[in-house]
């Protein structure tokens, strides 16, 4: 059994930050671009604040009402992949308070004088920064030497305290996916495009005048068509910009000249647009992505005994086939 | 109230296979794959890498229900094959496949990480 129907797809970077990646993909199908889309967004793990305990809470939010919105903060999650889950952590037994399956915050505010204190995702102490602190302390740091405007990096609102007014409280950071909850989701967009394909009929075109061209051009919602200056020729200038629209289609009918332009979406290409919430870099959700998309095709490979009946299913078969003869 | 728990969605419960298979009574060659816990992101690739299989005359998969967190497959094969062989065809050229794709992503992300200045 030698036989392969194994793809080779092609990769391209174009654009690469920290929290943004466009790549293209070719020599794929729509299936394995939405597999690594979809585990990019529900299934790529991360770290999320998951237990809270609060100590005091004079505050004008409710306890659930803070505990939810400390849940929604991202937390630095390379580590992620080799943490294990608090439900199969047998460390613990499952209680999810260990090492290996959680993180340990604590954060303490009060309010002293008559000017609103904004408690911020700044204010939380991470019991281990280096393995898991809030994204914007992490941003806050590499600022202090990277010469960022300080202003931009406040730290996310949690709650705002007036005179008198206090929070304390213990929470615990636990590895999750975005399946379970969206505060587990490492993406903030994964998107992807059909390459477009247009053709433009010259011999068509030339019969067009230079204010029909203008006309033409000027029906695409989006800068998809321009015009040569010299030569009054109309050029694709980007035909990424094209939204799949049909307006140009539409217009040259309308103007009596169907078949103008040919539109087709190249099925083996795709344009990728990732951007992270900050909890791991980009081209790493992408990386964590294939990885789990290899696990999840793994585990539900048949396993040894569902081989064994193999055998005698092509038995079966064999004897069925014989009986039909 | 009786909203089921959100880890139902992945977690297989104890005493459950995660792949099961039953024959089709009728036809040779031709098999249910209940995959559980799974749904379009493992269905859809497994299903359009079988069509790749030129001795796979069937196989598609359904979601029965949003509620039931498990997919059906069916494959049906011409008797060069046989659907479990196929199934596990699929699987290895998939996982074939990503090795590649994840070579190719990381040259590429090498080559950008070292063209970026500081
Ligand atoms: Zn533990």
């Amino acid at each position: 059994m030698d036989v392969c129907y194994q793809r080779f797809p092609k990769v391209k970077i174009r654009e690469m930050k920290d929290d943004y990646l466009k790549f293209e993909l070719r020599e794929t199908d729509a299936s394995m671009a939405n597999a690594l889309r979809r585990v990019m967004i529900a299934e790529v793990p991360t770290l999320a604040i998951d237990l809270v305990e609060i100590e005091v809470n004079s505050s004008v939010l409710n306890d659930e009402f803070i505990a939810h919105r400390l849940g929604l903060i991202p937390l630095t999650s390379d580590n992620a992949m080799e943490m294990r889950f608090a439900r199969d952590c047998d460390a613990c037994d499952g209680d999810g308070q260990c090492e290996f399956c959680s993180i340990e915050f604590t954060l303490s505010a009060r309010c002293t004088d008559d000017q609103t204190l904004d408690v911020t995702s700044a204010e939380l102490r991470s019991s281990d920064p280096a393995m898991c602190c809030p994204v914007d302390q992490i941003l806050r740091s590499a600022s202090d030497s990277g010469g960022y405007d300080g202003s931009e990096q406040r730290g996310i609102t949690i709650v705002k305290l007036r005179r008198g007014q206090e929070l304390r409280l213990r929470a615990i950071a636990r590895k999750g996916i975005g399946k379970d909850h969206a505060k587990w989701s490492p993406a903030a967009t994964v998107t992807f495009m059909y390459e477009p394909q247009i053709h433009i009929n010259e011999d068509l075109m030339e019969t067009l005048t230079y204010e029909q061209k203008v006309e033409w051009i000027e029906s695409s919602p989006t800068k998809v068509l321009g015009m040569d200056p010299n030569t009054h020729q109309v050029v694709v200038l980007d035909p990424e910009a094209y939204t799949y629209d049909d307006e140009v289609i539409k217009k040259a009918e309308a103007m009596g000249k169907p078949g103008l332009v040919e539109i087709y979406a190249k099925e083996d290409s795709f344009i990728f647009t990732v951007e992270s919430t900050g909890a791991i870099k980009a081209y790493q959700l992408v990386i964590n992505a294939i990885d789990i998309l290899k696990q999840k095709l793994d585990a539900v490979r048949l396993s040894e005994d569902t081989e064994e009946s193999l055998d005698q299913f092509r038995e079966l078969g064999a004897h069925l086939g014989g009986g039909g003869n | 109230m009786n909203a089921p728990d959100r880890y139902e969605r992945f977690v297989v419960p104890e005493g459950t296979k995660k792949v099961s298979y039953e024959r089709d009574t009728k036809i040779i060659n031709a098999a249910s794959f209940t995959i559980e816990r799974e749904d379009h992101t493992v269905g859809n690739v497994l299903r359009m890498q079988l069509h790749r299989d030129p001795n796979v005359l069937f196989a598609g998969y359904k979601l029965p229900h949003p509620l039931q967190y498990k997919i059906i497959a069916r494959i049906h094969t011409t008797s060069q094959s046989s659907p479990m062989q196929a199934y596990n065809q699929a699987i290895n050229d998939l996982d074939k496949e990503l090795n590649y794709l994840k070579e190719q992503f990381e040259a590429e992300v090498k080559k950008h990480s070292t063209t970026m200045e500081y």
